[in-house]
């Protein structure tokens, strides 16, 4: 067991505004998270923080080793790109790892996710396979989807990822509807969707969280605000900062966390979870983060270097400094002070983490593509839909 | 006098639940209840919370629900009014229809999108009298569009929906309680197989409700004038590979096609199906009728000369005929 700085924690339990106590907390990891709504969640908030002192050394080290994998398979399908030639898309996620990991370790196998366009890291952080992640978003016949979804698209129902999805907003539909089913089926799961700043506009996500509040449905919605949905800045569109205040609302709970703070993630996501498991209904934590990449692609990047610069939405300087906040280096510097890692150790872990992702490719690169008729199936569960060139 | 279409359809619903424990209807406007011949149904009594779940006005959750939930292994049935037919379509386009595909057949949608078709009601106006929409649903790919024109059918096809695995739009409009008398006991009328209501050799007549009423009158007119017509019901709009081989053989046998829609003119179903059987019978002659492209006015005057009635049919195949 160990002893996390929580510092920040009862400074933001007793703060009113979250913004100010939002910059504060950048830097520093391990904090709580704001507690927006007034009501029986305060007193919860504090105990929910700590939790993080239960995490053991070996997931503390599981952790950091899928930040990485999230960061270096997604640092070399950017490369693949940019080498020519990549037979698909890809929406990189590349800055944000520590809201997945934080997320996903709060969850059991059994519990589902709904991810969007920008869901790489969702999939790994729930157990995807990179080898078959990266043969999908290459449209290969022994990928996740058998070639058929590529990158947009990635699923794995036997993992409860419901999947990516393409069209924005979707998830939290998505994850709010699997939540009334396990209403239905009776059991302690939750279901969890993930959304960009973006995904708060269209109903969709209107309508999940109403239908989660007024039932207290086992759902958590994770409001990755990275600060642009496609190329338009959030404070353009939206007269709040805060976009956890829409849970207000719906007579939902919410909560801000520093998205680049993997523990603070996992405190805000690990007490939705036990509250939404123990009947306490939904929660929409906003996570503050940053994308270190254009919308999708790979443009304003170069082979082995990170970041994309010179996009003409946004200043490089914005991005350089979201890049000193990088959440893998900030998590990998807290688990050397607290003795989990030895600097040895966590160079040893990204190394093994890279030749995976160099397996990954391998694998991919060495599939087969898939037959051209089989885009005539899986339209319905049997058989065949015609043919029509001839 | 058979059950209603609203008993049929709830006796389905209510076998279905029986069998399956976790079948779950959501709804936000009629209530699941129906009584016939004094008996009744109270699906909210029988199966209550969370299994019949009354709900918001909000099709994008009903609908968006029973995704999220047959995704994950809960089957589902999403009931909405005749008004709001098109406000869940994204989700039935882009996704129900699409991720079994595009997941390459993991994701399965065990849902029923029971909507609720206003058909040509005089004294409503054109938002709540709408009819032919089930054309659009058919346009789309991965989704079975059923259109039921009586009770038995009805009750048939919506156990036919609940047990598909794959999603079914169930286009509910409201007939009259004649046709076939409907079992207690629960049975299926298979997806993709049309009905011959009745045989002849003259000329074909294709009508699915709500125009089968005015049809099946039509074929009484032309009987007594020596005219035999073959009325085919499709039943099922998509796919349409089940329905097709019935009326194109019928078209070879009788050499003309007539089709009957309560919807608008232009992309109905009538035309895919006239296009088909077009590309299949070489010679064949053809005739379209159908609502005008425009809505329907409240107006009980302006309303009844815009549709198809039965005399305009009979019109239409006499100078087919003669032709």
């Amino acid at each position: 067991m160990l002893k996390h700085n929580l510092r920040l924690t009862d400074q933001q339990e007793t703060t009113g505004v979250s913004r100010r106590t939002f910059i504060k907390g950048l830097g520093l990891i391990g904090g709580g998270s704001v507690l927006l709504s007034p009501g029986a969640g305060r007193a919860k908030a504090a105990q929910g923080a700590s939790s993080a002192a239960g995490l053991s050394p070996e997931q503390l080290t599981a952790m950091y080793a899928d930040m990485l994998k999230i960061r270096l398979w997604e640092s070399k399908v950017k490369d693949l790109i940019l080498k020519g030639g990549f037979r698909g898309v890809a929406h990189l996620y590349v800055g944000q790892e520590a809201i997945a990991v934080g997320v996903c370790r709060a969850l059991r196998p059994d519990d589902y996710i709904a991810s969007n366009h920008r869901g790489h890291g969702h999939l790994i952080a729930k157990g995807g396979d990179m080898r078959l992640m990266l043969a999908e978003i290459t449209h290969k016949a022994t990928g996740y989807c058998k070639g058929y979804g590529g990158s947009l698209h990635i699923t794995d129902v036997s993992l409860g990822i419901l999947g990516m999805n393409g069209v924005v907003g979707a998830a939290h539909l998505f994850g709010a509807g699997a939540a009334y089913g396990i209403r239905v089926k009776g059991t302690d799961q939750v279901a969890v969707s993930f959304g960009g700043d973006g995904s708060l506009q269209n109903s969709f996500f209107t309508s999940g969280a109403n239908a989660a509040a007024a039932w207290k449905l086992p759902w958590i919605a994770i409001i990755e605000n990275n600060g642009y949905q496609i190329w338009v800045r959030a404070k353009d569109v939206y007269a709040i900062t805060d976009l956890a205040h829409r849970a207000d609302g719906f007579g939902i709970e919410g909560r801000i966390v520093d998205g680049n703070d993997v523990l603070a993630v996992y405190n805000a996501a690990k007490y939705a979870v036990e509250k939404a498991r123990k009947g306490g209904g939904p929660t929409v934590i906003e996570c503050k983060t940053y994308r270190w990449y254009d919308h999708y692609g790979a443009g304003g990047s170069r082979i082995g270097v990170d970041g994309a610069f010179g996009l003409g939405y946004r200043s490089d300087q914005e991005l350089r400094d979201w890049m000193a906040k990088d959440p893998i280096r900030r998590f990998r510097d807290f688990l050397v002070a607290e003795k989990v890692l030895t600097t040895d150790r966590a160079d040893a872990i990204r190394d093994e983490v890279a030749k995976a992702v160099e397996d990954a490719v391998a694998f991919a690169a060495a599939q087969p593509v898939p037959k051209p008729e089989d885009g005539l199936r899986n339209v319905f569960a049997q058989g065949s839909v015609p043919l029509h060139t001839t | 006098m058979p059950k209603n279409m609203s008993f049929a359809i709830l006796e389905a619903i209510q076998g279905e639940m029986r069998r399956d424990k976790l079948l779950t209807l959501l709804y936000e406007y009629q209530s699941p209840s129906a009584g016939w011949s004094g008996r009744s149904i109270n699906l909210q009594a029988e199966f209550g919370l969370p299994r019949v779940r009354f709900c918001a006005i909000d099709e994008h959750w009903i609908v968006g629900a029973a995704l999220g939930m047959s995704m994950s292994g809960v089957p589902a049935i999403a009931h909405i009014p005749s008004m709001t037919t098109f406000i869940p379509f994204e989700l039935m386009f882009n996704h129900a229809g699409k991720l079994r595909h595009m997941t390459g057949g993991q994701a399965a949608f065990p849902m029923v999108l029971w909507a609720d078709m206003a058909g040509r009601s005089p004294a409503q106006g054109g938002q709540h009298a709408d009819a032919g929409l089930e054309s659009c649903y058919a346009r789309l790919t991965g989704l079975k569009v059923v259109v039921p024109s009586n009770p038995y059918d009805a009750k048939g096809l919506m156990i036919s929906a609940i047990r598909d695995v794959d999603p079914v739009v169930f286009c509910h409009y409201g007939m009259p309680a004649s046709g076939p008398e409907v079992p207690d006991e629960p049975y299926t009328v298979p997806i993709g197989e049309p009905a011959v209501r009745s045989e002849g050799k003259d000329i074909t007549l294709v009508a699915y409700a709500p125009q089968t009423t005015e049809v099946a009158n039509a074929v009484e007119l032309l009987k007594k004038d020596g005219i035999s017509a073959e009325f085919i019901d499709p039943r099922t709009l998509a796919p349409l590979e089940g329905v097709m081989p019935t009326i194109i053989d019928s078209v070879k046998k009788t050499g003309r096609l007539l089709t009957s829609d309560e919807g608008s003119y232009t992309f109905g179903n009538c035309a895919e199906i006239v296009a088909r059987v077009a590309e299949a019978v070489p010679g064949a002659r053809f005739k379209r009728l159908a609502f005008p492209d425009a809505p329907a006015p409240g107006a009980p005057e302006m309303l009844s000369y815009m549709r198809v009635r039965a005399a305009d049919i009979v019109a239409a195949a006499k100078k087919m005929l003669r032709a």
